[in-house]
């Protein structure tokens, strides 16, 4: 089920030289539309390189983690509609400026994608966070929705959906449905992840193309259990239990 | 510069002396209890400057049991360190930190702290034989002597070495005609022809002391001339060139934008004010360690597999421009939590403009620290910012490790200090055509 290997190319700012700038694997370029994959720089690839070692450990899993989903929060807020505001600086001078339209709020797939809202308000204070409970049904190994506490005026904001592993996609897209049976438009949905699978990637947008995917990094592939290669493990468990 | 880098074509460089390059060193010397030191202390008190006095030799065993006993000559050029008073006034000279002994009197001994000094512009070296070894003479800017007369320096010796020093009054006199008396004349006296200047009654002569101030702010005043002088200089220089491609302007988002509107309006309250410049501050220093050196890291996964990833290829600190960075350290902490972080406080002089170095702690090992982030909120003219960079690199960090991540910056000032030093990073949110007062702190402390 692999696919190819992922590409290793010199990471670094661009005014020191290929040769003085180490090599690491790189995400992987999928050729989708609204698909945001944070910017490959060696301070990302370090934070992914601490979250996806073995011998981690949870202090760390969970602090190094949580500046990649800060990272990723800032990124999901750049897609939010703005409007031109000019103001006055302190010193007198105008500074053309710009504002948020619209209201948000973050619905975090449970459990691992309660892991995210700390870093969502970190960024955006007193923000609404509903919750969905998925979970894979054992006798027909398909997700199932078990539980959703929703923003009552949800079809009015935009969504950050959170959830830090997109694998097969098949959460996601259980959430989604959800969000889109309560009123909120596909477009006005952002789908927040640390690491996904160009599988779960292609097979998401081809059902919702017009949502926006914000990922640290497309991994290699799924292995035949479906776990992202080579991922980090369980999310939920490095950062709640282990 | 590591050879790897050697390929950066350097652009031309401009010169930068720091005004410390230049310390004039003022001598006074005298016999003991001729007002030497409250004279010295006199203008160090109306200057605010530093001065030296203790390079008395450490001594052996024997020779401190005759200390104790009033039996060992102080007042012999024999007692003082010369060699070492002599390579620590030529670091002085060369703009170098140099660590200063600190003797006790009351022990007999050098102990085991010494104290930094850094950067004079002017240095008192207070001795009874401050003029007496000619290497010394080669370097000093003005000689003074000191003169009173021997009864006169008895009564003041006794009271001293009784009250500070913790002698009995027979101990002093056997010291006196001992020692004190015979070296007078033998060594302190002679140091009378080589002074420039010699001031009878010590600290009661007010025109004397005058005269010393007014001469050492003179010197200061053509110090600090020059410097801006030296400043405005590089500024006429660099303003036709483009930016060094090692300033990095962090990347203009919509988000970073918006952040920039809030903190940018001057109707912003405090509690927004704080909570958008922390978060922005964040981004600043996230930007500032894409630029720090890392080195490869084959990790494996939880489920065995492998990663070709990087890590950080050695420490990295920061030094903290004093008020104003230290807005960046709630951000800094949340990225770096135990980033080990020096102080250095480098204020504008109020009638010259021209930065002073005021106050500096650093850690130790700074020179192996693999990187360090200079952080300031604002740069304006990038005086500040070269004399920060300059007292790194006196403390031995090299140019290429230094990462400077600020908020907002002038482009004359990020012209100047990349042309001195052009291998220095820059990391910038705001890039400013004019010079703003430094409002950003003010805000940020709410005061």
């Amino acid at each position: 089920m692999s696919s190819a290997p992922a590409p290793t190319q010199s990471v670094g700012p661009e005014f020191r030289s290929q040769e003085s700038k180490p090599t690491a694997t790189v995400s992987v370029n999928v050729d989708v539309e609204n698909v945001k994959v944070l910017a490959q720089t060696p301070q990302l690839i370090a934070l992914l390189s601490m979250i996806r070692n073995k011998d981690t450990d949870r202090a760390d899993f969970i602090f190094y983690s949580n500046r990649i989903i800060r990272l990723l929060v800032e990124e999901g807020l750049n897609h939010l509609p703005v409007i031109e505001r000019n103001v006055t600086t302190p010193v007198g001078h105008t500074y053309n400026g710009l504002m948020f339209q619209g209201k948000i709020c973050g619905v975090s797939i449970m459990r691992a994608g309660e892991a995210m809202e700390q870093g969502l308000r970190d960024c955006c204070r007193s923000v609404r966070i509903g919750k969905i409970l998925i979970q894979r049904d054992e006798e027909t190994a398909m997700p199932k929705l078990f539980y959703d506490k929703l923003p009552e005026d949800i079809a009015q904001r935009w969504v950050l959906l959170l959830d830090p592993m997109f694998a097969t996609g098949g959460s996601a897209i259980m959430a989604v449905d959800v969000l889109k049976s309560r009123g909120v438009p596909e477009d006005h949905i952002l789908f927040l992840n640390l690491i996904a699978s160009p599988e779960g990637v292609k097979n998401f947008a081809s059902k919702f193309p017009r949502v926006t995917v914000v990922t640290a990094f497309i991994d290699q592939g799924l292995d035949d259990k479906n776990y992202i290669v080579p991922g980090l493990g369980d999310f939920g468990d490095r950062f709640y239990t282990i | 510069m590591s050879k790897l880098e050697s390929h950066v074509t350097v652009q031309k460089r401009a010169y930068y002396s720091p005004p410390w390059a230049d310390v004039s060193i003022i001598a006074i010397a005298g016999s003991s209890g001729s007002g030497k030191s409250s004279i010295s202390q006199a203008i160090v008190r109306k200057l605010n400057l530093p001065w030296v006095d203790s390079f008395y030799k450490t001594l052996t065993p024997a020779q401190s049991k005759l200390a104790f006993a009033n039996e060992y000559d102080f007042d012999s050029p024999e007692a003082i360190d010369f060699d070492i008073l002599v390579e620590r006034l030529r670091d002085l000279k060369a703009g170098k930190r140099a660590e200063i002994p600190v003797y006790s009197f009351a022990k007999h001994q050098r102990l085991e702290e010494t104290t930094s000094i850094y950067s004079p512009h002017v240095l008192i070296l207070e001795g009874i034989f401050a003029l007496y070894d000619p290497r010394v003479l080669d370097l000093i800017d003005m000689g003074i002597y000191c003169e009173a007369d021997a009864d006169t320096c008895l009564s003041r010796r006794i009271l001293r070495d009784v009250r500070e020093r913790g002698r009995d009054v027979e101990g002093c006199i056997k010291q006196w005609f001992g020692f004190v008396k015979p070296n007078f004349e033998k060594y302190v006296e002679p140091q009378r022809k080589v002074a420039d200047l010699i001031v009878p009654r010590g600290i009661e002569n007010r025109v004397a002391l005058e005269m010393m101030v007014q001469y050492i702010e003179r010197k200061l005043f053509e110090k600090s001339t020059h410097h801006r002088e030296a400043l405005s200089k590089l500024e006429m220089e660099c303003k036709e060139q483009p930016l060094s491609e090692r300033v990095v302007v962090v990347n203009e988002t919509p988000q970073l934008k918006f952040m920039n509107t809030i903190l940018q309006n001057i109707d912003t309250d405090a509690e927004d004010f704080i909570f958008y410049f922390d978060r922005l501050a964040s981004l600043i220093i996230e930007q500032a360690l894409n630029n720090v050196q890392f080195k490869s890291w084959d990790v494996e996964t939880p489920q065995g597999n492998k990663y070709a990833g990087l890590v950080s290829k050695g420490e990295v600190s920061a030094v903290i421009c004093l008020r104003g960075g230290s807005a960046f350290e709630s951000a800094l902490r949340k990225t770096i939590p135990d980033c080990r972080t020096g102080r250095l406080l480098i204020q504008s002089a109020y009638s010259t403009g021209e930065p002073e170095l005021h106050y500096i702690r650093l850690p130790e090992d700074i020179h192996e620290h693999e990187s360090v982030l200079l952080l300031d909120t604002q740069m304006a003219s990038g005086g500040a910012a070269l004399m920060a960079v300059q007292v790194l690199v006196d403390h031995g960090v090299a140019l290429d490790r230094i990462v400077i991540a600020t908020y907002s910056a002038g482009r004359v000032g990020l012209h100047r200090l990349t042309t001195v030093f052009p291998e220095v990073t820059v990391v910038v949110c705001n890039i400013l055509d004019t010079q703003e007062p430094r409002w950003v702190e003010q805000k940020y402390f709410r005061c």
